[in-house]
């Protein structure tokens, strides 16, 4: 056997680290993956990188039912529109920031919900936490903005729960006061994917070597410790990649969240940038300017993924690319 | 991403299907005159002569609200397929009606007939009718007859929509009105043994006067005045001041000698925001009312512990319904035309002015437009106009010994019963057809609702004696009788095209006003001063000339086109 597996030199040999050499004696060697790979492939040319060409819109008056040719070119005017507005900074600056929030907060339940689930031994109560934890996220946020709004209304639950305990002698508005709006958003979508993204956490625990805790349980370390030394090491290469792609998403706050929960009281907190190009781009007809907002989007999310793969790269963790 | 890979997709089938089309020359053309022909004897069979034979065709219609599909056997529609030989097929708006209309015109996804938008005209999406209602369409022409020139789009000449309301023809009756008012529950008017309301004043001092004397409601805390501003539905926040000082629904605007100009931060306006400041420090204003969603509104006016409000009658008449249905007829409402004092002369009500905005139109996706335009014109006629208002005879309506219309109690009932409408009715069709209002041939009225002696037989007997306190046949009489309309009215329906620096502005002024205003109503008495010029202030720096310019430029235009 082991001879045999020698002689494939290329395919079998290659270590970790050293740069494996493309030849046809490799591409034959994997065909079947190679062959596998095609519909993929062509899915992500056609839904990924064609439309790429769409971006020349941001540097055209574009008006629909007109061919390439009779478009009106104008450089960078729409962009020019975007940084010279006032609002596009603060629209920025609400996009960030409430981005950030969810990722941290998302980030740390979804991994302590985890750490929790695993330590439950009883299969159907582990079962029933889950089950209840991950069906919100089967919602639309339309519903989830419905049930929100209805909960933070001065006769809804939080204020009755709040005012049965003492804590506050009258309602609250909380979705009248910009400071709350923030807090009212990173815990809603807590509200409903905190279950969902704890999923692939405790795949990653399934995967952990039960000698591991065997070893570490010999060696007298008590259900923190194991937790502490065993579990969280055991995940960290999935929540370093988790995280990589997460900030690949930074500058996706949302729009439904917002558009839905905001008014005019907390629109200075609540307009993120994809609200602003719905208003001013999609809405107006102006499809080149909101084509202008998506590209400053996706340049500054690669610019973020890269250099996050980058640091990760630095600090010997796992990376994405 | 997906949306424009998807144009794409569609664009290429697009060449390769012109392609196949050149290539096939001229036989194509052949067939199309074959389909014309054989479209005349099918609008003949509408005219009446029911021998010939009808072709059966499909025709897909896109309806710009949320809505619900009718039932697959519902017998209006059954007629439709049977005499005319139409299938329809109604797709509805689910979510945002403005990102839709962006994703179907970015894709050249249309259906065969859309309800009309001016962005589906300006992205040229829609084709020109008038010459197929000159060739085609007898009735509609007849219909259309003294408003051609008004329909004409003001930029190209050419007509591309189907007004669907403001064409009248012969008596006009109105026993519901729509259109906006200060509501106030008929229970405050009873308690108070039913005062003449006039003025702003007497309206707060009323509703006032009422919650003080009931703090609750059926148990829950009795709300004294609602304002909703959320999304689109942001009239009841800013439409009040011009009705106020006599001026009708001009939009953002209010004209006098055909002059336009905003009024959201002249003294008239502050006027009134400053009256809901001390509204809002008496207590009478719902402290939620800005941070509501519309569901939450129609929750607590339902629930019929809401005084008054500022809104269109048609946008919270689900909620009277629900009120009528739990028996609470003294919580519905009464639309009253306040005035800042009794000098000056109310003006809501109005006549209704050709809707431009409204109405079905082609597109430049429907494969045969003739056929269309035939099957709407069919169903202007008279014969078609009552299945579609008054519903069949005998079933639906019953004619007295008068040749008047009228219906029994069942058949009343079923009328304000949305599942039998469903399989009854084709309200989805006939609410965007052009149609005629006023009255039929046979003087009864179009409207089933709007019948005089109809309208009497169906109130309820609280609503009788409130009529009768006032001396009034309808709650319409609460207004003054409009006068007839300026050429240009109304200033609303003035498309101000989009991406222009005039629709630019407009977006940044409702902006505006929908984060300043709550914000002076809601603020201290004492910095009320403060907020309200920091929001002038802001209005200031908006291209506001370019929103009134546009304005002033379309008035102008209507005045020197649409005068006869």
């Amino acid at each position: 056997m082991d001879e045999t597996l020698l002689e494939k030199k290329a395919v079998r040999n290659a270590k970790k680290g050293i740069k494996q050499r493309m030849n046809w004696s490799v591409i034959k060697g994997q065909k079947q993956l190679i062959f596998m790979s095609v519909p993929l492939m062509l899915y992500i040319i056609l839904f990924s990188y064609v439309p790429i060409w769409g971006w020349t819109m941001a540097f055209q008056d574009y008006k629909p039912a007109r061919d390439f040719s009779q478009q009106k070119w104008v450089g960078f005017k729409h962009f020019e529109f975007l940084f010279n507005d006032d609002r596009f900074w603060r629209v920025l600056r609400n996009t960030l920031g409430m981005s950030l929030i969810n990722l941290v907060l998302g980030f740390a339940t979804a991994i302590i919900l985890a750490l929790l689930l695993n330590e439950i031994k009883k299969v159907l109560w582990k079962r029933m936490v889950q089950t209840i934890s991950y069906l919100p996220h089967f919602l639309s946020w339309v519903i989830v903005t419905g049930i929100v709004a209805t909960s933070l209304a001065s006769d809804g639950i939080i204020n009755d729960v709040l005012m049965r305990l003492h804590l506050i002698n009258e309602p609250i508005l909380w979705l009248s006061k910009g400071e709350y709006f923030w807090g009212v958003v990173g815990a809603s979508h807590i509200w409903k994917e905190v279950g969902w993204s704890t999923i692939i956490y405790l795949a990653a625990l399934a995967s952990i070597d039960p000698a591991l805790y065997e070893a570490a349980e010999i060696d007298g370390a008590n259900r923190y410790r194991k937790m502490l030394n065993v579990t969280l090491p055991g995940m960290k290469s999935t929540i370093v990649i988790l995280l990589i792609m997460s900030i690949g998403h930074i500058m996706d706050a949302g729009f439904e969240v917002q558009y839905l929960l905001g008014n005019g009281l907390v629109v200075d907190w609540s307009e993120t940038i994809d609200i602003f190009v719905l208003k001013y781009g999609i809405a107006q007809g102006n499809y080149s300017l909101a084509t202008a907002g998506g590209i400053f989007k996706t340049v500054v999310s690669i610019t973020m993924l890269l250099l996050a793969n980058w640091t990760a790269k630095r600090l010997g963790e796992e990376r994405l690319l | 991403m997906g949306g424009k890979s998807k144009s794409l997709f569609r664009l290429s089938m697009i060449m390769l299907l012109s392609l196949s089309v050149v290539l096939s020359g001229c036989s194509g053309n052949n067939s199309g005159a074959n389909t014309g022909k054989g479209n005349n004897s099918g609008a003949a069979a509408a005219g009446g002569d029911g021998t010939a034979k009808v072709e059966p065709f499909e025709i897909s219609f896109y309806i710009g609200e949320a809505g619900q599909q009718p039932t697959p056997d519902n017998k209006v529609y059954k007629k439709i397929k049977d005499e005319l030989g139409a299938t329809l097929n109604f797709e509805f708006l689910a979510g945002d009606s403005e990102q839709k209309l962006g994703v179907m015109i970015a894709g050249s996804d249309f259906p065969d007939v859309m309800t009309s938008n001016t962005k589906l005209v300006t992205a040229g999406a829609l084709i020109p009718l008038e010459d197929l209602i000159e060739e085609h369409a007898p009735n509609l022409k007849a219909h259309y007859a003294d408003f051609w020139n008004m329909m004409k789009d003001p930029t190209d000449g050419h007509i591309y929509t189907l007004p669907n309301y403001g064409v009248f023809n012969g008596k006009v009756n109105s026993t519901w009105y729509s259109g906006p008012a200060f509501w106030i529950q008929k229970e405050v008017l009873k308690e108070f043994n039913y005062p003449k309301v006039k003025t702003l004043d007497e309206y707060f001092d009323l509703i006032a006067k009422y919650k003080e004397k009931y703090p609750t409601i059926d148990g829950s805390p009795t709300i004294g005045f609602e304002i909703l501003n959320s999304d689109w539905r942001n009239w009841g926040l800013f439409n009040a001041p011009q009705h106020l000082i006599g001026h009708p629904n001009d939009g953002g605007v209010v004209v006098k000698d055909g002059v336009a100009e905003i009024f959201s931060n002249k003294d008239y306006a502050k006027r009134y925001y400053q009256k809901l400041n001390e509204i809002n420090s008496l207590g009478l204003l719902d402290k939620e009312t800005f941070t509501q969603n519309y569901d939450q509104y129609m929750a607590k006016l339902s629930s019929g512990t809401v005084l008054g409000m500022f809104d269109q009658h048609w946008n919270f008449q689900a909620a009277e319904d629900s009120l009528t249905t739990q028996k609470k007829e003294n919580r519905t409402y009464v639309g009253l035309p306040l005035v800042y004092d009794t000098s000056i002369k109310d003006y809501y009500r109005d006549l209704g002015a050709l809707n431009l905005n409204n109405g079905f139109g082609i597109t430049v996706n429907a494969k045969d437009p003739v056929k269309i335009i035939k099957f709407m014109d069919a169903l202007m006629t008279e014969e078609w106009q009552k299945t579609f208002s008054w519903g069949f005879v005998n079933e639906d309506y019953i004619v007295n010994e008068n040749g008047r219309f009228m219906k029994t109690q069942e058949q009343r009932d079923n009328f304000s019963d949305a599942t039998w409408k469903l399989a009854n009715k084709a309200d989805t069709l006939f609410k965007f057809l052009p149609k005629t209002e006023g009255s039929f041939s046979d003087g009864n009225s179009t409207d089933g609702a709007a019948q005089p002696e109809e309208y009497q037989a169906g109130l309820k007997d609280f609503d009788k004696e409130v009529l009768a306190a006032y001396g009034f046949n309808s709650y319409v009489d609460f207004f003054s009788e409009p006068p007839a309309n300026p050429i240009y009215y109304p200033a609303w329906s003035i498309d101000l095209v989009d991406g222009s620096d005039a629709k630019i502005a407009n977006t940044k002024l409702n902006e505006l006003s929908s984060k300043f205003l709550p914000k002076a109503i809601l603020a201290k008495p004492a910095d009320f001063e403060q907020v309200w010029n920091e929001y002038t202030a802001e209005i200031g720096k908006t291209n506001v000339k370019a929103y009134e310019d546009r304005i002033n430029t379309i008035i102008q235009q209507r005045i020197k086109d649409w005068s006869k």
